[in-house]
């Protein structure tokens, strides 16, 4: 029972990074790998603060998303300035770099150690411990955003996002701002990162920077990508589907040496299946 | 005499990116695909070098087979992967995404098969030293130098004065144009494809002979590669091979002032400031 909530609990969060990363890759069609450098930080504040200060946790998450909103936009800025390919050296390079600061930033990160003992969240004096009680917080969490993301699509706001991303310049020209538009959706993909950052760290109670390298962001977008780009059902299945793989996998005999790699060459030869053969994804729409 | 020390191995070391840097300008001049599976082509050829010198090759056979396999991979690549997409009429979002999906793949393979732990290549003759103006030299380093200078040359010569390189730089000038006179560019692509990644393994043996293989060793160096070809100029040569040594040198020279680990800073810190002031590089036309 513990192993069935603590995976939908664990595909809810990623649900919320998936919606995150459907926004920017899929919708304004912003090519970022460093979602997961985003998620960390969200994580990272959220287990400082609750372990090296009194602050309640729903504080430390809204503080999380903050300053992930905010980082969000000054990693995304750069993509107003320099288009298409040249923007994917900047994710990387992004990536990397916050790579190197979880892994080498000692005295705040814990370092490749990473930080054990974050405490469990704390909401209206009840201690959220148990997964089954924990679902409950990730649930709400996953279902504000999944509603937050399908207000905007519908709204004009969301058909000027998928306007930047056919033609920029035409969006440009009928007097809309693209600056405004762009900021605002790196605003948003920022808040939901910070806010699955800090729900993450709390529900493992640990965390080091191999949850949020490289590899993380490419399973990020192999969720976005299989469960299908640019649709709410595509960034929530995406997840779970994903996230089960691990699972099945444990079921065949490989050797523990090699299950690692393993998994992320299936999420690579996944992400070229399905580019080749059906780029819409499972239940998303053509890239 | 440490900074003459440090300045003398950001030469070396700015030698072998300059090879990663002027294969990935070769390949993204002319196709435009981001091709990012070229760090596992990278990697790929110290991996297969490595297993031809444990079958008792001698070292410039086991080189040779090395960037053979490796020009094969490559222009299979393109041939089944960019060029079907690219027909399907994929954008280069998706392009990108399998390139990334398969450098994956191709890294994870490598894990896979030879494990993650690091190998040593193990030859005695890459650690004797040399003494040059006052500073020691490993027979590596110098061949590391020879190698990134000779293969400067050759791109050079190969872009400039033969009939397939003329032909490349056509079709990465003007697709279009180069469609309707017929110099075919899927055939070119192929090509540059074939001879980026035979070029790129020769910087896939070396750095690996001082520091080991690692299946994951790619892409940070992939990375600082194409920041010194966007800040060279996309399709120049010269500015591609004249940055990768530029970005090394300093990457040395910072640790006079600051540990290794924040190397990466100062890289990515050189691609902002360029962005910001010249994003079409020093050397573009």
């Amino acid at each position: 029972m513990d192993f069935l909530t603590t995976y939908i609990a664990l595909a809810e969060i990623y649900v919320l990074l998936g919606l995150s990363t459907n926004l920017l890759v899929g919708i304004v069609g912003i090519f970022s790998v460093s979602q997961a450098a985003v998620f960390g930080v969200g994580a990272y504040l959220t287990a400082f603060l609750l372990m090296h200060s009194s602050t309640p946790f729903p504080l430390a998450i809204l503080l999380s998303a903050a300053l992930c909103i905010l980082l969000n936009i000054i990693v995304t800025l750069p993509s107003l300035r320099v288009s298409g390919d040249y923007f994917v050296v900047t994710s990387f390079g992004i990536q990397l770099l916050a790579t190197a600061v979880f892994t080498n930033w000692t005295g705040g990160t814990g370092g490749a150690n990473g930080l054990p003992g974050v405490p469990a969240p704390i909401l209206f004096g009840h201690e959220f411990i148990e997964p089954t009680e924990f679902m409950l917080l990730s649930t709400i969490g996953m279902a504000l955003g999944c509603l937050c993301f399908w207000l905007i699509m519908r709204a004009p706001f969301g058909a000027l996002l998928r306007a930047i991303r056919e033609d920029e310049l035409a969006v440009a020209a009928l007097g809309k701002s693209v600056l405004r538009a762009k900021v605002s959706a790196a605003a948003l993909a920022g808040a939901f990162a910070g806010s699955a950052g800090g729900l993450y760290a709390t529900f493992l109670s640990f965390i080091d920077p191999s949850s949020f390298d490289l590899d993380a962001s490419i399973l990020l977008l192999t969720m976005v990508v299989v469960g299908g780009a640019r649709t709410l059902a595509g960034s929530v299945i995406g997840p779970f589907v994903l996230l089960a793989l691990p699972q099945i996998l444990a079921l065949i005999d490989i050797p523990t040496t090699i299950a690692a790699a393993a998994r992320q060459l299936i999420y690579g030869l996944l992400l070229i299946v399905f580019m080749l053969f059906r780029p819409q994804g499972l239940l998303g729409e053509k890239l | 005499m440490l900074w003459l020390n440090l300045l003398l191995n950001g030469i070396v070391w700015g030698c072998a990116l300059g090879m990663v840097a002027v294969s990935f300008s070769l390949i993204f001049a002319t196709t435009r695909f981001f091709h990012v599976a070229h760090a596992a082509v990278y990697g790929l050829g110290g991996y297969i070098t490595w297993s031809a010198l444990k079958h008792g090759l001698p070292e410039w056979a086991a080189l040779v087979v090395g960037v053979a396999v490796c020009a094969a991979v490559g222009a299979a690549i393109q041939k089944l992967l960019y060029e079907r997409l690219d027909r399907s009429g994929a954008t280069h979002l998706v392009i990108l995404i399998a390139s990334l999906g398969l450098s994956a793949v191709m890294q994870n393979g490598v894990a896979a098969i030879y494990t993650s732990n690091i190998l040593q290549f193990g030859l005695p003759w890459g650690n004797r030293t040399t003494t040059i103006g006052g500073a020691l030299l490993t027979n590596t380093q110098l061949l590391t130098v020879v190698f990134g200078l000779a293969s400067y040359a050759g791109a050079m010569w190969f872009a400039h004065r033969t009939v397939l390189g003329k032909r490349m730089r056509a079709v990465a000038s003007n697709p279009f144009l180069a469609e309707i006179t017929r110099l075919q560019p899927r055939q070119v692509h192929v090509a540059v494809m074939a001879i980026g990644s035979a070029m790129v393994c020769i910087p896939g043996v070396l750095v690996p002979l001082d520091l080991g293989l690692q299946p994951f060793g790619g892409v940070p160096i992939l990375l600082t590669a194409t920041i010194a070809v966007i800040a060279g100029g996309v399709g120049s040569i010269t500015g591609a091979f004249l940055l990768a040594v530029v970005i090394a040198v300093l990457q040395n020279l910072s640790l006079l002032i600051m540990p290794g680990e924040w190397s990466i800073g100062i890289t990515f810190g050189i691609f902002v400031i360029f962005m910001l002031f010249r994003p079409r590089g020093l050397f573009s036309s």
